[in-house]
């Protein structure tokens, strides 16, 4: 990268889902970027780099990176002086996407930790780079769960779902006040729940649409072995069984707290989208990365059947009665889901008018059997994101 | 170095041989002749001598060779323990003195000199000789720290009045004697040149009901006087199985899971008789005797005599006691929980173990081990355990605590799945559905049903890991409700019985508080100075005792017996690891060493921990 001109984008949370996707998009069109980021106890912050690069298939383009360590709760975020400032002189922009994703209510200090006092580090380094925009990659939950129709303003939310939505809309307000306060330009970025590519699947994380997919496959695996090896002892306590056509006839009736559906948006539509904010955004706004037709989970549950072939799913609403038995596979997979069991039958509809102009109305493909098929059979080819770095 | 005499130099030395404790029967030539050297361990270090060219093959070499059946019984204790089969090396020992025979080799008849002869005179003819295949038995105790020693004389008494005469004809004769029990000190204490006086046939065992008492003679192991007791429903506090409990007492003093609440040192006997070093009889109540309740902070302190009997202190069981594990994040929280539980009296036997510990124990072999401890770190989140025995009071506090638990049916399942655990990939769901509340999985109301259908547990199964040959075995074994019994496998001391499988170890035990920050640098400092050397280490475990003031700390370094290089590193690092308990000692004032009970572990507890 050369050095002393103010051509750079400095990117934090490339090591993650969103983050990564950002990273090579930008690379591939050509831009230098500072990786902020971390180590972990067996990788150095360029080897879990390159790890990327060549999933992506672009270990060429290394020369236009330049990995920094870096601290986001230190001054300087922990970095020499020397290189503090070489690095204020070449970046021109902020692209902040680390963030700790766990809605864990006992990881509440963690999260507050990173979305909230990891800010200083970032922001500070923002001024001292003078920078010319701050793009935020928040959630379009920060809108929180009052609301049913969630506008491209500041979030005003009292309630959320968990500690994680509430940590990204407090982080919202500070960077605003801050850029604010300093003049810088910044787009807050809020993506819905997002999967992985429409077209080939790929994806480096596998939770929120996948989980309740992956569990189902757990529970149908548990079974088949037990009808497989031991003649079914345990699964025709529960009337589990294989019809005759080979589908797994499973008896599991989920309980939805209501109607609703989930708002899915593909990791390529993201990138694409995000990346025409930063190339494009005039002035500070706010965009919803979400989709006009979401999914409900009673279609979810229709691909899930003909996927995995399982037949036997049940969807109820409200809560079960205290008295109602609930089998062991229902009990496994109500505690499975329990934390996205809200974003599962939402009924928040979402503004997209400053996303349509800065985007020149790119939307999210329909979320089809085909995507759903094609993104199952990549997860499930990884196992779930266990062997992702060894099948390529 | 070929397989065989691989396997012989790896004989751990465990004495674990000496007992029945898979209810397989033990060797039969053992019990009948009693010197080590008819049982496998003897043979094991027999074929080492001979294959080496260490001894000749002797009168008794030949014996003890003729008098091996090749029953099989040593192999399945040895599989269980170590994952060696010693009946190649019987077969092997066999055939050396056959093939010798054959080609007309000369046997060695052990010259009778006029010591021994005194020394029958007071034991009889069959119980003392200087026969080099005997001596070369009793050259090795489980100790690789130690060099081996030949004995000149290994003399097996069976009352004290002989003792007392053996110990005035070698103090006559100026002779060196040693005691030796079942030589699992982990020091080479019980080898020496001179005469060993080996206590193997003094077995008797006197129960007194209404006194809560036992009275042993010193050939007693923890694991037959355990079964005795039991057998009448009772239990004492017995630590290593093979362990004789008068020598146990004399050179470490008890310690077991269950001294959470039966206690240490003196807490575990009533009274003791002694044979003195001058050959005198003493009684330990009487007024007169030496105070051997005292202690004092002296390593190496001098033996105070033989001991020749102990009444052992009778505990009361209750049908309802039942064993779980409760799994933690990390040691701090595992620490805050024995804490908490002993110092409110809760529970029997309380023991922290890392996943090291419990992977080596439930798994059949090496291999599963090393993978079933990274499901239990990465997947299962469990790094840490506390092994708890307790009745239902007991564990119906645990309940009220809130704190998760595997129960007796969740531990049996599985330990009997625990093939099915390899491949189970549900697990990487169950990490993730911790987030929120570590180990919440547990309290699903199914959660034992599907483990059952997600591991299919069965003996069968677990057997499936093992040596094809050894497979009936395993199978019939793993249908015995004790083998899985957490109540069983503790009190008997089971559960730590493979600790040495991977390799040889070296314990160091500490007595300290339970404080998370000495207990931590303790860790870090253990593993920094076998890092140094290279030697392998890992967390022990850690009980509480006297309601939680203090605990019982093991950290193990794991070494190589047959490389010299790895001796050699392992004695730095046990001089290191005492002179950093030694430092702690002094600057806490609340630290002590193990290795000062030697000898001393008939004092009162109070005296050692805070004296
Ligand atoms: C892997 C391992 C783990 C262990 N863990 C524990 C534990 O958790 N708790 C615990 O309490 N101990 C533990 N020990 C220590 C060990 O079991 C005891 O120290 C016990 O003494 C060994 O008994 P033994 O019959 O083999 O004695 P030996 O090794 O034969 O003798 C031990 C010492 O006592 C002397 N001696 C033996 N009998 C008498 C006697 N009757 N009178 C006078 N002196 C005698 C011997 O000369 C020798 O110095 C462990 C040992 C090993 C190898
Ligand atoms: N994925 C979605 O469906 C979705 C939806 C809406 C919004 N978002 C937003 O998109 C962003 C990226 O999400 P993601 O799904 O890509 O998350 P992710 O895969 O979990 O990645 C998180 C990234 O943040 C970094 N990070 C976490 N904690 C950190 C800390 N304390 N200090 C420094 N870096 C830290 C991680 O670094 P390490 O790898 O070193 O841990 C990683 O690079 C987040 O801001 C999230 O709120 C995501
Ligand atoms: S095979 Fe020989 S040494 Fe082993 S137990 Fe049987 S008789 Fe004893």
């Amino acid at each position: 990268m050369s050095d002393n001109i103010k051509s750079a984008k400095a990117l934090t949370g490339a090591t993650g889902f969103l983050g990564s996707h950002l990273m090579a998009s930008l690379l591939s069109n050509g831009y230098s970027i500072v990786i902020l980021g971390r180590s972990t106890k067996d990788e150095r912050l360029h080897e879990r780099i390159f790890r990327l690069l060549h999933w992506f298939g672009i270990e060429s383009l290394v020369n236009q990176i330049t990995c920094v360590e870096a601290d986001l709760t230190k001054d300087n975020l922990g970095i020499e002086d020397e290189e503090y400032s070489r690095l204020c002189s070449i970046v021109d922009s902020v692209i902040h996407c680390a963030s700790d994703t766990s809605f864990a209510e006992s990881k509440r200090e963690k999260v507050m930790a990173a979305n909230i006092g990891g800010l200083k580090g970032i922001l500070e380094f923002s001024k001292h780079a003078n920078i010319d925009i701050f793009h935020y990659i928040s959630t379009a939950y920060a809108a929180g769960t009052g609301e049913t129709y969630c506008r491209e303003v500041p979030s005003i939310a009292k309630t959320f779902t968990n500690v994680y939505e509430e940590s990204k809309a407090g982080a919202e307000k500070i960077i605003s006040l801050f850029c604010e306060k300093n003049s810088i330009k910044l787009s807050i970025i809020r993506p819905s729940i997002v999967y992985g590519d429409s077209r080939t699947g790929r994806s480096i994380k596998f939770n929120a649409l996948y989980f309740p997919v992956h569990s189902m496959q757990s529970i149908k695996d548990i079974y088949l072995k037990d009808l497989n090896i031991n003649g079914g002892k345990k699964a025709s306590i529960h009337g589990i069984h294989i019809d005759k056509d080979g589908y797994l006839f499973l008896p599991l009736k989920i309980y939805l707290h209501g109607k609703g559906s989930i708002n899915l948006i593909p990791v390529d539509y993201f990138v694409n989208a995000a990346l025409k904010i930063i190339e494009n955004c005039p002035k500070s706004g706010i965009f919803n990365l979400t989709t006009n037709s979401p999914t409900t989970f009673e279609t979810l549950a229709e691909y899930n059947e003909q996927f995995m072939k399982v037949r036997g799913v049940v969807i109820g609403y409200g809560k079960p009665s205290d008295n109602t038995l609930r089998n062991p596979a229902e009990e496994l997979f109500d505690r499975f889901i329990v934390p996205y069991r809200p974003y599962l039958a939402d009924n928040r509809r979402f503004d997209r008018t400053n996303t349509d102009l800065a985007t020149d109305n790119l939307n999210p493909p329909e979320f089809t059997y085909e995507i759903f098929k094609t993104c199952m059979e990549y997860a499930i080819g990884v196992n779930w994101g266990a062997s992702i770095f060894t099948i390529k | 170095m070929n397989g065989i005499l691989k396997t012989a130099k790896n004989c751990r030395h465990y004495a674990m041989c000496k007992i029945d404790f898979l209810g397989s029967g033990v060797c039969a030539s053992g019990l009948e002749k009693h010197f080590v050297s008819y049982y496998p361990q003897g043979r094991m270090i027999l074929y080492e001598a001979l294959a080496e060219n260490k001894i000749p093959v002797t009168e008794k070499c030949v014996e003890i060779a003729d008098s091996c059946n090749l029953c099989g019984k040593c192999d399945y204790q040895c599989y269980f323990l170590n994952e060696m089969r010693p009946v190649t090396v019987m077969e092997a020992l066999k055939k050396h003195v056959e093939d010798y025979i054959k080609n007309g080799g000369k046997i060695k008849i052990a010259k009778e000199d006029s010591l021994l002869t005194e020394i029958r005179n007071i034991v009889g003819f069959n119980w003392a000789t200087n026969d080099e295949a005997i001596t070369a038995t009793y050259s090795h105790d489980l100790s690789a720290i130690s060099n081996p020693k030949f004995p000149d004389y290994v003399v097996l008494p069976i009352t004290k009045e002989e003792i007392a005469s053996l110990v005035k004809l070698f103090n006559r004769n100026k002779i060196k004697y040693t005691i030796r029990g079942n030589g699992q000190n982990l020091l080479g204490f019980a080898i020496n040149d001179g005469a060993i006086i080996d206590l193997n046939r003094m077995k008797t065992i006197e129960f007194d009901e209404k006194n809560w008492l036992v009275k042993v003679g010193p050939g007693i192991t923890a694991f037959d006087l355990q079964k005795q007791a039991q057998k009448r429903g009772y239990r004492i506090n017995a630590a290593e199985p093979a362990a004789l409990l008068c020598a146990n007492i004399m050179c470490s003093g008890i310690m077991s899971t269950f001294s959470t609440t039966y206690g240490i040192n003196a807490d575990n006997f009533i009274n003791a008789e002694f044979v003195d070093n001058k050959g005198d009889l003493f009684n330990l109540n009487e007024v007169s005797s030496p105070n051997l309740f005292s202690y004092k902070n002296l390593q190496h302190k001098d033996s105070p005599g033989i001991c020749v009997s102990a009444d052992i202190r009778l505990h009361p069981v209750t049908d309802d006691e039942c064993g779980i594990l409760v799994p933690f994040e990390t040691l701090d929280n595992a620490l805050d929980f024995i804490k908490d539980c002993s110092v409110r009296h809760i529970g029997l036997a309380l023991g922290v173990v890392g996943a090291e510990y419990i992977s080596t124990f439930l798994s059949p072999t090496k291999k599963m081990a090393s993978e079933i401890k990274s499901i239990f770190v990465e997947k299962l989140n469990i790094p840490w355990l506390v092994v708890f025995i307790g009745d239902k009071y007991a564990i119906r506090a645990i309940n009220e605590m809130g704190f998760p638990y595997f129960d007796q049916n969740l531990f049996n399942s599985l330990y009997l799945g625990l093939p099915s655990l390899k491949s189970a990939q549900w697990l990487d769901l169950i990490k993730e559905l911790s987030d929120d509340e570590p180990y919440s999985y547990l309290k699903l109301k199914s959660f034992q049903e599907l483990l059952e259908t997600a591991l299919s547990p069965s003996p069968k199964l677990y057997s499936q890991e093992v040596d094809p040959a050894l497979r009936p075995f395993f199978e019939k074994l793993f249908s015995r409700p004790e083998m899985t019994d957490l109540v069983w496998l503790n009190m008997y001391r089971i559960m730590s019985s493979r600790l040495g499988r991977k390799k040889p170890f070296l314990p160091s035990l500490i007595y300290l508080p339970i404080d998370k920050t000495l207990i931590n640098e303790f860790s870090d400092k253990f593993r920094l100075i076998a890092e140094k050397y290279q030697i392998e280490n890992d967390f022990g475990f850690i009980t509480p005792i006297d309601s939680g003031k203090r605990c019982i700390f093991e950290y193990d370094f794991f070494y190589d017996y047959n490389d010299p290089d790895s001796i050699q590193r392992i004695r730095q690092v046990a001089t290191e690891a005492n002179m950093l308990i030694d430092d702690y000692s002094v600057k806490t004032g609340t630290v002590k060493g193990h290795p000062y009970v030697l000898y001393q572990g008939f004092c009162r507890k109070e005296n050692l921990l805070y004296s």
